[in-house]
């Protein structure tokens, strides 16, 4: 391995992915058990779940326009609209669920106001409960979380790609930087967050620094590895 | 309190240190002496000794699990399984390549377990101190996990290659696609134990035969994997001691669960062998 201006570009790289996967996880409106029981806002599931299966879209995205051209441009949007595509879709199957299923209405406990469609919000919320089913702010929010996410695993995987020439090496390693980095973020909004409207949102530049020390060691051992031919 | 010890705080019946020392010595013996059976005597029946080691690995990963986590980390048991074996795949394919640039495939377990000990400190060491989780085991127990998930990840990956050489890991691991049951088994292997068992009645060893029940079960996977590798007899050979061990600790693991259970009532689904 060659040591050279190219090995700072992949490693910057890298890092950005790193960075970009841990603020994106902010942005995605994880509800985690209680959601499931429709008992706070956002979606049913884990960050770790959520972040992995749109960042894995995102992968896969970026991975397939890859394979058609090298313009880093078309490979970083393939893989954002992948993992939108991907997190739109989790989030307006869930709302269909939440709204036809259990029959709940969609609001928010951490706001009055719904920032964005201006809807009174603390009428529609059930006692006992922190907010039910995903509206619009949490939405848009986890839209931007997850074409973030996607854009992070993209920026991963093009150097990774370039540096080994193996996409299932890359693919794998691309996974494990992602997996640490959504996880490290995931500790520091302790499991739950509604979206940017959150006020845990503030809490993003501990993830910052956390993901950014994590990023720089996992770049440091990926641009050594080779690709085995 | 019986044997087992409970969760809270983490009282165990099984110190965790020695546990650390059967997990680490285990692993690596059993991959160690595995590659140079297979190597010694060019075959590839020995492999399966690989998919034994990752079971010491996962016992001590799931103990670390289960101190971490009884601390309550608010994400959920499975987000630090995956960050197991998220830092143990990194260490795997950096230590094989490393070795494999250094000239000597057999260097590549103790490159392994330095870089994942040393990465799963620092993960531990930002947690508690920029995340402030301030969970005192936590540099510990992610010390432990990563190393957990970096030696599960090298011994199912041989035992489906049947070497420790980068290219033939790659081209037989990851190349076909194995590697993604080798992470959602292993994950499992680590996470679920935990997971299934925690609460106020929690008990070190029945989560630990647990874990070790679900390695037995990835070992089965790994077994038909290498069926496709490696050929029928060492393929069939590694899928039956999976068999065997996953239905020995079942047992044991039901048996444990009445022991700590108020009453069983049974469903009639469970045949009676192996109640």
């Amino acid at each position: 391995m060659n040591f050279d201006i190219n090995t700072i570009v992949y490693i910057l790289e890298i890092l950005v992915g790193g960075l970009l996967v841990g603020i994106g996880v902010h942005f995605v409106p994880v509800g985690g058990a209680p959601a499931a029981m429709a008992q706070a806002t956002g979606i049913g599931t884990g960050t770790v779940q959520l972040a992995a299966g749109s960042g894995l879209t995102g992968l896969l995205a970026a991975g397939l326009m890859m394979s058609v051209t090298d313009n880093l441009w078309l490979i970083l949007a393939s893989g954002a609209v992948g993992a939108g595509i991907m997190i739109g879709s989790t989030m307006l199957t869930g709302s269909w669920i939440y709204a036809y299923a259990v029959g709940v209405p969609f609001a928010s406990a951490k706001v009055n106001y719904d920032p964005i469609t201006g809807f009174s919000q603390p009428p529609y919320v059930a006692i006992g409960t922190v907010g039910h089913g995903i509206p619009t702010i949490c939405f848009v929010s986890g839209l931007i979380g997850g074409m973030m996410g996607g854009l992070g695993g993209a920026m991963i995987y093009y150097p990774l790609y370039l540096i080994n020439g193996n996409a299932a090496l890359s693919a794998m390693f691309a996974i494990g930087i992602f997996l640490v980095n959504a996880v490290i973020a995931s500790w520091n909004i302790q499991g739950t967050i509604e979206g940017f409207h959150d006020p845990k949102f503030k809490k993003w530049p501990f993830a910052f620094k956390a993901c950014a020390i994590a990023s720089i060691l996992l770049a440091l051992a990926s641009v050594l590895i080779t690709g085995g031919a | 309190m019986s044997v087992g010890g409970s969760a809270g705080g983490a009282p165990s019946a099984y110190d965790p240190k020695k546990l650390r020392m059967y997990g680490l010595v285990g692993s690596v013996v059993g991959i160690y002496l595995g590659a140079i059976l297979n190597s010694a005597l060019d075959t590839t029946v020995f492999s399966f000794i690989g998919a034994i080691a990752a079971i010491f690995a996962v016992v001590m990963g799931a103990n670390a699990v289960r101190r971490v986590c009884a601390y309550g980390i608010g994400t959920g048991v499975p987000s630090i399984g995956m960050l197991a074996l998220g830092m143990g795949i990194i260490a795997v394919m950096f230590g094989l390549s490393m070795a494999e640039t250094l000239g000597s495939v057999l260097l590549g377990p103790i490159i392994i377990l330095i870089y994942a000990g040393v990465f799963g400190y620092i993960i531990g060491v930002i947690a508690n101190k920029v995340i402030k989780f301030n969970i005192p085991v936590m540099e510990e127990g992610n010390a432990d996990l990563s190393m957990a998930g970096a030696l599960a990840i090298l011994g199912w990956s041989f035992a489906i290659s049947g070497t420790l050489g980068y290219v033939d890991i790659l081209n037989n691991v990851l190349m076909t696609g194995y590697i993604a049951i080798i992470f959602i088994a292993g994950g499992l292997a680590i996470l679920h134990p935990f997971n299934a068992n925690l609460g106020p009645d929690e008990k070190q060893d029945r989560t630990l035969v647990n874990a070790i029940m679900v390695s037995a079960l990835a070992m089965i996977a790994t077994g038909i994997a290498a069926i496709a590798t490696q050929g029928l007899a060492s393929g069939l050979l590694q899928l039956v001691i999976g068999f065997a061990l996953w239905f020995y600790f079942f047992k044991m693991y039901y048996r444990l669960v009445k022991r700590d259970a108020a009453a069983v009532v049974g469903t009639g689904l469970l045949p009676p062998a192996v109640q």
